[in-house]
Parts: structure tokens; sequence; C-alpha cells
């Protein structure tokens, strides 16, 4: 009996430390994550047209605090310094539309229209794509559901973690197709013709909700501008169709696909639609190839989607065949951002967005520059330690590309 | 003995035939191909006349002084303000503004900023190929040459990527032909002379879908055993060729015997004889029907051509039964005939069923005409047979197509039992684990993989970018190649990603031009600015492997195929 009593103290100081060993560690990383971060570089690309020499970036509770000259002395002080001497830090890459492997569990097949549906429903924090996104200089993907659906449900913008994923904007745009995958034999539609007038009655059905029906309120937020659509179109047909839909209940969709668009720039570009390209390839015509750039002569925003292996070298081929590097940077980061909805948060290194930011050797645009670090939310997700701070950094000028 | 009439001139008949352009006599190994091959279309910028190597007697030479801030011989250092001084179809010097003596009436061209490479090398293409060839398997005689299309749908933009040799090869599976090197222009390509037949190709690559390891590497296995099925072939060709010697001499004592009846030592042969031109070749009923097993290999132009003659058929057939008539002054040159010797009395005394010693005085021997020898039937000749057998004797190089690991090894086990002299291996996406093997058994590679992107699931544990840094650490000589003509244009970038991964730049620029035409055996031409090379040169506005990098101007064999026309 006493022997019980005597284990009895022992059993609750076990489960004392067992508390405390467990919760140590959140302790510590809380403590962490309250020193603020100091990051130096030779060259930091606040955003595509923004660029400050050398570069110096102050991260608080995981948000940019402070830029280049703006950082207070006594935050520089306090916080802990981290170096790429040589090295280029860019926004980390967005990526506007994958299914992260994902494509099975993104579309619901019975029914055609599923505007409702949420993608971050599906979403798995510890997939192995997501994981991969970090060493491709990846710092945010939007999580969207497939093109088998007509009207397929809400996009979720979701970012890899040190131990899992989350989700960062639950619904962020509308997915739609009148592309080939939608159609199916199965079920309606089973042609174009029938895709182009379903979208349209939902549309205007959405349009004339008062009831608030969860799926069409998902379109009517579309037709009120609060988020963008991206409709999938690939041939000519397909785009024209999703052009008219635009022009008759006024938005302004973003193309997904449009390896048809290089006869369609101008009425794209008088649409007031933008494009999110599939990577480029080597192997794809000069016209393609030539794309981005005519979209960038015309003033059409666009922005690279897909394999995220891909991205980076989509963007450098682009620049190889004609695009400027600023609108090839922004292709990857600011615009698949604002398709997003969340330019406040991800795309850029401004006041107040997520510190999601990649360092590399040289010119994020040229291939053979390395992949040195990525941080996501102030965290070193891929990369080796940095080194050790200079001596004095000397912050001299700002200027823009 | 080499054929010594057949051979050049149906080789030039056959080349004329397939390229329309290619030069009449092929060059000895190792010596240097003429600038253009003759009635090459060639750029309208281009004011030299063509084929100015084929004419040495030509009263000028086009020379060319490019000057530009930097240029990049790949061997040997950088030099800045420098100048690549072009004369005719070669190079003749490189070197520093100042030190390099310019000729008065020289062209000068300035790239005030421009970056200068030696033409690019791509060690694997498609180009030039339809799609049939391209899916279809090809035995190892089927020469690509004999079937390259002029010009595809982005050929053209080959050369304007600064790619001026480029290897052509099948996609057949498991044999793919023989591939060949060729000079790609603004308008089409010319032959590489000399290398129209480069390599045997195999494909063994399994593909993504699962499979087992040992299914594959047996395979590999069963592809492999063509090799060993030559023996009886190689023992035929054997036989017959010391037939053709024994049928040689035995037709020369049976010409030495009618000089001597006739009394006209050195005097004309009878009409029919002109075996000796053919006895050496097998009968030479077609060209590329070579029978001397030595020989193979000479006479590229021909082989490889499907259906070709048996061979049974000498071209001059003599009389059934010769009876030389006394001839007369001016009928001819004597034959190189040996003079006579017994021999001839010893068949005759054979067939008789005397021998030879019995009735020494009584009864001459040369009373009594010899028998005419009788032309051996030459065994039926296989093209992809004497390709293999070209690759066992290391005329020809085997390239094989292979991707895993397993495949890999059990290549290189195969060709080692086979004794197969050069091996390079192609696209090698997963050698990285390998590496030690590829490099103590000395095969270069060739990688055609090296680019971003989604992988099947049974490569992904692959890189592709970080593959050439472990080959290099291991030692494996490699080229960075595009593997189709539809990326050629990339090809850059391919080694900017290589590169990006932790190649040295020097590395990777050198696998895009000296390497691969070390691998293909034509680096005394092409592959790096050096003096007696061809004038292959790339000028571009910033450095290549960068991006934005334009390319301003290309010189092909000292002939411009390319120039921007953007302002430099």
């Amino acid at each position: 009996m006493n022997a019980r009593f005597d284990r009895a103290p022992h059993a609750a100081r076990h489960l004392a430390l067992l508390l405390l060993a467990a919760l140590a560690p959140l302790w510590t990383a809380a403590g962490a994550r309250a020193q603020d971060l100091l990051v130096q570089c030779k060259t930091l690309v606040v955003a595509p047209d923004t660029v400050v020499t050398p570069g110096e970036l102050l991260v608080r509770d995981g948000k940019v605090a402070h830029v280049g000259p703006e950082i207070p002395a006594e935050a520089r002080t306090r916080a802990r310094t981290v170096v790429f001497a040589d090295a280029t830090i860019v926004p980390a890459f967005v990526l506007a539309h994958s299914t992260l492997g994902r494509d099975g569990d993104l579309v619901e097949r019975r029914t055609a229209l599923t505007p409702g549906l949420r993608a971050a429903d599906a979403f798995d924090p510890f997939g192995d794509e997501l994981k991969r996104l970090p060493r491709l200089g990846i710092g945010s993907c939007a999580l969207a559901p497939g093109s088998g659906n007509v009207a397929g449900g809400l996009a979720a913008l979701v970012k890899p973690g040190a131990a899992m994923g989350a989700v960062a904007r639950e619904a962020s745009y509308s997915k739609l197709a009148l592309a080939a995958p939608a159609r199916n034999p199965e079920r309606q539609p089973t042609a174009l013709m029938g895709a182009i007038d379903l979208l349209r009655q939902s549309l205007r059905a959405a349009r004339a909700d008062q009831k608030g029906d969860p799926d069409l309120q998902a379109l009517a937020s579309v037709l009120r501008g609060e988020r963008r659509a991206f409709v999938h179109a690939d041939t000519r047909a397909e785009i024209l169709a999703v052009l008219a839909l635009a022009k008759e209940f006024g938005i302004e969709p973003v193309l997904l696909g449009a390896g048809d668009a290089t006869d369609l720039v101008e009425a794209i570009a008088q649409a007031r639609a933008a494009v999110a390209l599939w990577p480029l390839q080597p192997a794809m015509r000069d016209e393609v190839l030539r794309l981005p750039q005519t979209l960038e002569t015309r003033g059409v925003p666009f922005c690279f989607v897909g394999e995220p292996g891909e991205l980076r070298a989509a963007a450098a081929l682009a620049v190889r065949y004609g695009t400027s590097r600023r609108a090839a940077l922004a292709a990857i980061t600011r615009t698949p951002a604002e398709f997003c909805g969340a330019a406040d948060a991800v795309g850029s290194l401004r006041r107040g967005c997520d510190a999601d930011f990649a360092a590399f050797q040289g010119d994020p645009l040229d291939l053979g520059s390395r992949l040195l670090a990525v941080y996501v939310g102030g965290v070193q997700l891929f990369g080796e330690a940095p080194k050790a701070p200079p001596a004095t950094p000397d912050i001299t000028r700002k200027d823009s590309l | 003995m080499r054929p010594t009439i057949s051979g050049p001139v149906l080789h030039a008949l056959s080349c004329a035939l397939l390229f329309a352009t290619a030069p009449a006599q092929e060059p000895e190994p190792g010596q240097a191909p003429p600038s253009r091959p003759a009635g090459e279309a060639k750029p309208s910028e281009d004011k030299a006349a063509p084929g100015n190597a084929a004419a040495p007697a030509a009263p000028r030479e086009r020379t060319i002084a490019i000057h530009a801030a930097h240029i990049h011989p790949i061997a040997g250092a950088d030099v800045e303000n420098g100048i690549v001084l072009i004369r005719g179809d070669r190079i003749a010097a490189v070197g520093a503004d100042g030190a390099v003596a310019v000729p008065a009436d020289a062209e000068t061209v300035t790239f005030a900023q421009g970056h200068v490479y030696p033409g690019l090398v791509d060690a694997a293409s498609d180009a030039f190929t339809d799609d049939a060839v391209r899916a279809e398997t090809l035995d190892a005689g089927a020469a690509l040459a004999d079937g390259l299309r002029r010009r595809g749908d982005r050929e053209d933009a080959i050369v304007r990527a600064g790619i001026t040799t480029v290897y052509v090869g099948g996609r057949g599976n498991p044999w793919s032909g023989q591939g060949a090197i060729v000079r790609p222009t603004a308008d089409g390509f010319a032959p590489f002379p000399g290398h129209e037949h480069a390599a045997v190709g195999m494909r063994l690559a399994a593909g993504a879908a699962e499979t087992h390891a040992l299914q594959r590497q047996q395979l590999i296995e069963t592809v492999f055993r063509a090799f060993a099925e030559l023996d009886d072939y190689k023992k035929k060709l054997d036989e017959h060729q010391k037939a053709l010697e024994k049928y040689k001499k035995d037709f020369a004592d049976y010409l030495a015997w009618h000089e001597k009846k006739n009394g006209k030592a050195g005097a004309d042969k009878p009409a029919d004889a002109s075996p000796p031109a053919n006895a050496g070749n097998g009968g030479g009923a077609r060209e590329g029907q070579d029978a001397q097993p030595g020989a193979r290999g000479g006479q590229r132009g021909g082989r490889g051509r499907r259906g070709g003659g048996d061979g049974e058929r000498p071209p001059q057939t003599p009389a059934p039964s010769p009876t030389p008539a006394p001839q007369g002054p001016g009928d001819g040159k004597p034959a190189d005939a040996k003079p006579a010797e017994a021999k001839p009395a010893d068949k005759a005394t054979e067939k008789t069923g005397e021998k030879p010693g019995d009735k020494p005085a009584e009864k001459p021997a040369e009373d009594k005409a010899p028998e005419r020898p009788k032309y051996p039937k030459a065994p039926p000749r296989e093209p992809s047979k004497d390709a293999l057998l070209e690759v066992l004797d290391g005329k020809l190089p085997l390239r094989v197509e292979v991707v895993r690991p397993d495949e890999i090894r059990a290549v290189l086990a195969a060709a080692r039992d086979r004794k197969v002299p050069s091996l390079v291996l192609e696209n090698v996406l997963g050698g990285a684990a390998i590496a030690a093997d590829l490099a103590s058994a000395s095969v270069p590679c060739v990688l055609t993989a090296v680019w971003p992107g989604t992988r099947p699931e049974a490569f992904a544990a692959f890189d592709a970018l970080q593959l050439p840094s472990a080959l290099l650490a291991a030692g494996v000589p490699f080229a960075i190649a595009s593997g189709s003509g539809r990326r050629a244009g990339a090809l850059p970038l391919m080694a900017a990603c290589a590169v990006g991964a932790g190649l040295d730049e020097a590395q990777a620029l050198r696998a895009i031009t000296l390497t691969p035409a070390e691998i293909l055996g034509v680096q005394k031409d092409v592959g790096s600015l050096q003096t007696g090379k061809l004038a292959d040169v790339l000028v571009c506005d910033r450095p290549l492997l960068r991006s934005d990098c334009r390319v301003l101007a290309v010189w092909s064999a000292g002939a411009t195929a390319y120039q921007t026309e953007e302002p430099r």
C-alpha cells in the first residue's frame, strides 16, 4: 500500500516532466520567433520593379517588417543576422494553379457544376509534392480544382512548412473550364456548345440568386469582382467563348492554358483578360515560346502555372525568347499572387507581406544561378545555413529596374 | 587488298545520289573535310565561292577578322579584346588584338561587347529525320544518312542557335540504324564528309513502365546476342576471301601459261583477262559489297544500303573456254601477270592422273592448257552484320540509349563480354548512381535529359540536373545534347541548368562544344576556336549561358550562316 502511495508522486513527476519536455520546443520556438531576423544580401528584389542594393530585410513574426534603409537601428542590433553575401534575394515564387499530384481528389465527376466546392477541403498538408516546393524556390501555391468540371470549385492558397503545410487562403479564385476535359460523354455537357451554355446559365442564375445558394454565391462573387475566375480554355473557339462570356457578364477572366492564344492577343487585351500559361518547353513552336513577349508588349498580364519543377525554367525560356526579365519575374511572383487575390501577402517583399523569399547565387532567371536558400514565413525550408554577418552593412542605394 | 576501281567511283556516285551535294571523294580518316560540299546552297550573305577547299588553286581566299570584347576558345584561356581570324573555311589565328596579324585585305567585323564561342556541337538530335524514321526500328545496316530530309519544320533554327555540327540518330527500339553527323545550314544541312555513317545506334531504355530489372537485363542480353551471331558470317567472309586470293593466283597462272604458249611473254593477255581487277573485291557486283573483311569501313558510301547484290557475279566473266588467239600490237597493255611457273603444268598432270616426277622430259607440261579457274561464289551480304563487324573492329562506335542504372550496368557488361571497343551511352538519366562504373569502363555519355521537369515515377529518383556534376566528379566524359531538333535552341540553357546544379561553367561550355566533338570523333575540325579548325564561330551579345543571350552572328566553315538584323 505504501508502495502504491510512493509510486503516485513518481507518476506525477514523470507526467510533469513529460509535459515540460513536450512544451519546451514550443516555448523555444516561440522565443525564436520573437527574435527578429535580419537578412543581408547583395541584391534584394522587393518586387520586379523595385531593387535594393545591397539588400537588407527585417523579418518579424514571419512577415516583412522593414526593407533596406527603413530598418530601425535598434531593430538591426537586436535581430539575428543571416548573410547571403553574393546572393540575389527575390520573393519566393508563386504557383497560381496546381493540383500538387492530387488530380483525382480535386474533381467531382458526377456533375459538371460544383462551383461551391473548396479545394482546401482536399488539401494534404503532408503531401510529397508540397514538400518539394521549397527546393524549387516556390513559397506558395494555389491548390486548384481540376478541369473536369465546367465549374470546379474554389482554389486554396497553400504553403509548405517545416513540419507540415498550411492553408493560407481558403477561398482564392473560382475555377471554371470550357476545355476538352470539362466535356464528358457520360454526362452533360458533352460538347463545347453545351459547356458554354451551361456556364452561361450558371452565371445568369448566380446573378439572379437571392437565396444565398452556396454554389451560386461562389459564382456571384466572381461577377461582383471579389475574386478572379480561372477559365481553362485551350483552343481558339474556347478562348473566344470565354471572352464573349466575359463581355456579357462584365468579368475579367484569367485564361488558363490558352495555347492557341497567339492569334488572339489583341482580343484578349481588349477584354481585359489575363493569361495563365502552362510552362514553356524547349520543344514548343517559336510562336508559342514568343507568346509571353507578345502578351507583355500588348500589356496583357500573364503568369506561368502547372508543374512546379518547370516554373523557373519556363520564365527563363520566356526571357530567351524576348520577354523582359522584369515581366518574366513578375510572371512567377507578383502576377500570380494578384490572380490568387493574395498580392498583399505573397509575390513581393514589401512591408507586411509574408517573409517568403529565395536566395540565388545570381539572377534567378539565369538557370546557371544556384538556389541557395528558401524561407517561407521567415523559416528556412531549404538550403544551407547562411554565413556569419559582416562587420557593418552599407546601405547606400535604392533604385528601380 | 582494297578495291582499286569500284570503290571511289561508286562511292562518289552513291554520295551524289544520297546527298546530291557530297564530295566526290571520301577523305582519309583524320583528313580535314572541305569547307562546303560542291553544289551546297549557301547563305546569300556569303560572297565567297563555295567549295574553295576543293579548288586549291583558287585565286584568293576570303579572310575575315572578327574583333570582339570576349573570346572563349574553350581550349585555352579566354581572351579579352581579341581577334578570330578566318581564312577560307579555317581558323587562321586566335589571339589578343595586336598579337594577331590581320591582312590588309581582310574583312573586319567588330562586336564591341560581343562574346565569341566556337560553333556548338549537338551530340544527339533527331533533326532532319521524319516521324517514320524516328519511330521505326532500323537494323544496324540501315543508314539514316540515306533518308534525311533537307528541311523540317524547325531545323532552320538550329544554326541560328549557333549549332554548327549535329549528330543525327534514330529512335528505333532496339535498333535505330546508323547515325550521321551533319552540318546544319540556314536552308538545310550538309553532310560532314567522312562521317555520314558515324555510329550504330541502339535504344535499350525500357521506358518508365513498371518492368522487372531482370527482364530488362534479359532484353539487353538478347539484343547484344546479335554480336555473337556474327561468327558464322565472318567465317564465310574469310573463307570467301581466301578463295578469292586463290582464284587470283590461279588466274594469273592461267594467263601466264597462255602468254608463254603464244610466245609473247609480257604481251597482251587474253580478251577475258580482267578478273584480277575484281578478284580483290569479292566480285564487286555492287558497290558496298566488299568481300574483304579487312576492307570493311573503307567503302562506307555503299555500306548499309538495303537490297544489295549477292556478289556472285563477277563483272567481266571470261569466256567459258578461252582460246587465246595471237594478239596484234596495240591491243592493250600487258597485265601484271607473274611469269609462268610450274603450277599450270602440275595441274595438267593432276588432271591426267600422272605423277609429276614420272616422265619429266617426255611431254612438256606447257602443251596442256591449265583449266580455267572458277570464280568463287560470294556469300550473301548482310549490311546489318557488316555494320556490327565494323563495330567490333572499332571502326564504328556503338551508341546505346539507356536510362536506369541497371540498364547501364547491363549494357556495360554486355559490351565488355562482346568486346565492343567503342561504346557511347545516350540519355543516361540514372547514371549518377553508377558513375564509378562508367568511369572505370571509360565510356563517354551524351546527356539528353538535362532539363527540369516532371518525370515518370519510375525515374523520380534520378536528378537530371545533378547528373553532369556527378559524372564530372567520377571522371566520366560527357556531352550535353538537345536530343531533338525541336529543342536545339535551348541547348545553352540546358548547359546552364547543369551550372545551376553545381557544374563549373567552363565544363558546361565544354559539354556543348569540345567534349561532344571528341565523342563524335571530329575534334580535329570542330569544338574549339583553334588555328586550323573549321571556322565555326558563334557570336553573342552576352555570355552564352545567360537566359537573355542573343545570337548576333554565326559562321559555319567560314561562311556566314546567320546574322541578326538587330543593331549590335
